[in-house]
């Protein structure tokens, strides 16, 4: 089996069917189960669409730059135009079109883009430089009949390399007047064109852009709801919530969908009866919020032992001593010796110390030299003075 | 003794101590897990939830598991684990791959290993360079969906280590599996870094679900005690239950004992995480550790690092089959002992001399770096070469400084005032003592560049503290009186 392609074996007894309303939320919800059209990004559709319909009516060639932070919807919507123009294309309203996606983050080296442009348009298999030249040859040359090819390139940023050629080619390809090709990019950050790349790929990539903003709350709110689909699990107030903090924070849609799935689960576990499934509420959502945005460095120090809390007082000591946010172990020793005594603890000895500050420094709680420099190691706190005493004075 | 023996056992005690030692030793060493986990209920169950939803309804997830090292976060994990594969369905179902950071150390390493654990390798073969391999998982995961294929369970051991790996390409592609329609996956990391989610590139965040179960030990101090005593205790379905039964009692005492309770407060107030506590109950009970060596995690214990101690360890014997207070004492000294005042015991009288000279010198000049030259000799050498030029005042008061005090510290001139030939050692006896002490790495240069400057011109710090030096000193075998004075004088 020359050709064969690895797969995961199949399950000896198929998959259980959601069973309460909860569980057939927590599967709507699901990251994963993307709905046939998005809600809240028709306008970006529409210009997308537009965008590929009428370069491959044309017939011509063009590239097009979009960003937006992770979780606003640009692969997804990308996806979405390309899947409503093959519906077209089977209808004849369009000319038939072949899509190719490729993804920055899943090749282990730029140059490895050739290989799958190559591998995807005609199943051939090629090291980097001899498909480099193949797909030249091709985008380069007359042929007589040729459709037009849409590529998505996905997480752009890393197909950079130093020379640039492979963005370069990238860009270029559509330029030629033989190739009918469409090129989108996918980013993170708006001015990447303008950061990393030389002018004559800058030009090339042209000035057709777009940004996605970051979900709003009643955008966020929407999503859910159109997600769930008349499905009553949640409490109106409780959705409300939810996407006012994201929207507040980061308005990623992943983490939004995130913790309406949490929410179920603590509503699930919550019931103390389990046929009498009761809808999501606020509390509910509060405890999912709570698990996923807050630090859990205060907590951590609430829980160390007696010895590491003393020396992390003791780091704060020495810094108002110093009057600078750094200390040798050394000095610091000195301060936790005091204490030792000031609360009637027998004195560590300076292995002991080390082995302290080196598990607290393990959960980086404190951040360390290495630890070869033993004594003379230089200490620094990674939460805020504040946090610290505020964690060691409640209780 | 001979009335424990007069009892009708069903074993000789030797038997029964060996078989003693081999619970005992497959309970510290071995890490034998626990029939269930102490302390973390909540957390055992929604691990078991979320791992169970994958394998049954195929819901793709992703958790860190974050606690502080020793907080048993393997072990929840091979609990859940353990109680999962208990129902048929799952057993049959569940694939799992399991990785860590510290073997599979950049991201070419950890595909091989995951194509061997998923038996892809006579599919995907030899052939294939590293970019192939992951086309070719990828694609594998692709094809699956959610209700045909096997769920995949990843765990990820050292999770703080993957996010290192060049462009963090694994996680991405692992998250990114769990975010969309493809093969359902479970994807466990375990990591004792609070921060680990700022190490996460944002798009490789964004994919990650944000579930953190925090595993921190609430532990109060009877807690301990009660867990000491269960650690320490036999089992019912010891072979010999007599001799079971003496044993737990005689734990028991040894628990309510006052000076034992006080070692173990101590302890306690130090750590109290149960990796801590094996080292003392490993010293206690006198396993001799070597025989663990076939467990993974030999190495970090610290008592395995030091096998001239194993002789004294073997306490527990025929001839006294039971734990006393003054062993917990004795196993807690030596878990307590402060390791560089040990080493300040093994040193020369010459050596000894010279830490202390140097002791002086950091007193004096308030923990300027010092070299050779300054401890023998007292001319400040350092502040001679540079003195010429602008430095010249600075030079001149430092010299000044010397003058006046210096004399009296340094070694050289301690033997004049001494005018005590026992101890006049040639200079290269001296760099020799000096040299030894910078292996043990007592003294260490203060920059690495050691080839510019000659041995006795390169600056050096010490890396002990005060209080080390004057304990050691106290109880230093036959130490001079004379040295111990000068040790002592205080100058003014």
């Amino acid at each position: 089996p020359r050709n064969a392609m690895p797969s995961i074996p199949s399950r000896a007894l198929p998959a259980r069917q959601p069973a309460n309303v909860l569980e057939e939320a927590r599967t709507r919800l699901h990251v994963s189960s993307v709905p046939e059209s998005l809600p809240c990004r028709e306008q970006e559709f529409q210009d997308i669409y537009s965008f590929v319909e009428s370069k491959i009516i044309d017939g011509t060639g063009g590239c097009m730059y979009i960003s937006g932070v992770p979780g606003t919807g640009k692969t997804a919507t990308v996806h979405e135009v390309m899947r409503c123009l093959q519906h077209a294309a089977d209808m004849d309203e369009v000319p038939p079109f072949c899509f190719i996606e490729i993804n920055g983050m899943k090749m282990t080296d730029p140059h490895q883009a050739y290989v799958q442009i190559l591998q995807k348009l005609t199943g051939q298999k090629a090291t980097a430089d001899h498909a480099a030249a193949l797909l030249e040859k091709r985008f380069s040359n007359p042929a007589p009949r040729k459709e037009t090819r849409v590529r998505l390139v996905d997480g752009l940023d890393l197909l950079w390399t130093r020379k640039q050629n492979v963005m370069y080619n990238l860009f270029d390809w559509p330029t030629r007047r033989h190739a009918r090709l469409v090129v989108l990019t996918i980013a993170n950050t708006m001015d990447l064109p303008e950061r990393i790349m030389i002018n004559r790929v800058a030009s090339r990539l042209g000035l057709t852009r777009m940004s996605f903003q970051p979900y709003g709350f009643k955008q966020l709110q929407q999503i859910i709801t159109s997600r769930l689909n008349r499905l009553k699990a949640f409490e109106e107030d409780a959705l409300q919530l939810v996407s006012r903090k994201v929207a507040a924070l980061s308005g990623d849609a992943r983490r939004c969908l995130d913790i309406c799935r949490r929410a179920t689960e603590i509503c699930e576990l919550s019931a103390s009866d389990p046929s009498a499934l009761g809808l999501v509420g606020m509390s509910h959502v509060m405890e999912a919020l709570n698990e996923m945005f807050s630090s859990a460095y205060i907590s951590a120090i609430k829980c160390a032992s007696t010895q590491e809390q003393l020396f992390l007082r003791a780091v704060i000591a020495e810094f108002r001593r110093l009057g600078l946010e750094e200390a040798t172990f050394q000095q610091v020793f000195v301060q936790h010796q005091a204490l030792c005594r000031v609360e009637g603890l027998p004195p560590v000895s300076m292995s002991e110390g080390l082995s302290l500050c080196q598990r607290l420094g393990a959960c980086r709680l404190l951040l360390l030299e290495s630890s070869r420099l033993g004594i003379l190691q230089r200490v620094r706190l990674n939460v805020s003075q504040d946090d610290v005493l505020f964690a060691l004075k409640a209780d | 003794m001979s009335k424990r023996k007069g009892k009708d056992t069903h074993l000789p005690i030797g038997e029964c101590i060996t078989q003693a030692q081999q619970i005992l030793r497959e309970r510290f060493c071995q890490r034998k897990l626990p029939d269930r986990p102490e302390g973390v209920e909540a957390q055992h169950r929604r691990l078991l939830e979320l791992l169970r939803r994958t394998a049954i309804h195929g819901e793709s997830n992703s958790v860190l598991i974050v606690g502080p090292r020793g907080a048993g976060k393997t072990t929840l994990l091979r609990c859940v684990l353990r109680e999962l594969l208990e129902d048929k369905d799952v057993q049959k179902n569940l694939l799992q791959v399991h990785l860590n950071g510290l073997l599979q150390t950049d991201d070419r390493i950890a595909l091989k290993e995951i194509t061997r654990q998923l038996q892809l390798e006579n599919v995907v073969g030899d052939k294939g360079s590293f970019a192939e391999n992951l086309a070719f998982l990828l694609e594998a995961l692709k094809k699956g969906d959610r209700s045909s294929s096997r769920p995949v369970l990843f765990v990820l051991d050292e999770f703080d280590l993957f996010a290192h790996h060049k462009n963090q390409t694994l996680l991405y592609n692992l998250f990114d599996v769990s975010q969309s329609a493809q093969a359902p996956v479970a994807v466990v990391g375990l990591t004792c870094r609070l921060d680990v989610l700022e190490l996460l590139e944002k798009r490789v965040k964004s994919r990650f679900s944000h579930r953190q179960i925090h595993l921190l030990s609430s532990l109060t101090f009877p807690q301990y005690l009660e867990r000491v005593r269960a650690q320490l205790s036999l089992p019912d379905h010891f072979p010999d239950p007599n001799f079971a039964q003496e044993w737990n009692a005689d734990v028991k005492t040894l628990c309510e004992d006052k000076s034992v309770e006080e070692v173990l407060q101590r302890h306690f107030n130090s750590s109290k995480d149960f990796r801590s506590l094996h080292t003392l109950l490993v010293r206690l009970t006198g396993i001799s550790p070597l025989v663990a060596v076939g467990s993974t995690r030999v190495i970090e214990h610290p008592v395995w690092n030091n096998p001239f101690q194993l002789p004294c360890l073997c306490r527990v014997s025929v001839s006294k089959p039971s734990i006393r207070p003054a062993d917990l004492l004795d196993a807690s000294r030596l878990c307590l002992a402060d390791a560089k005042a040990n080493m300040l015991h093994g040193l020369s009288i010459l050596e000894l001399c010279l830490v202390i000279a140097m002791k002086h010198l950091h007193d004096v000049y308030e923990g300027e770096p010092f070299n050779l030259q300054m401890v023998h000799n007292g001319t400040p050498t350092h502040l001679k070469e540079e003195g010429g030029g602008g430095e010249k005042e600075r030079g001149f008061f430092s010299c000044f400084f010397c003058r006046t005090r210096l004399p009296r510290l340094e070694f050289k001139k301690f033997l004049q005032r001494k005018s005590n030939s026992m101890y006049n050692f040639e200079q290269p006896v001296v760099m020799k003592a000096f040299e030894h002490l910078q292996q043990l790495e007592l003294i260490r240069p203060v920059d690495g560049s050691s080839a510019k400057t000659q041995r006795e011109y390169q600056l050096m710090r010490l890396m002990l503290d005060h209080s080390q030096i004057m304990e050691a000193l106290q109880k230093y075998p036959q130490c001079p009186t004379d040295v111990k004075q000068w040790a002592m004088s205080a100058f003014a």
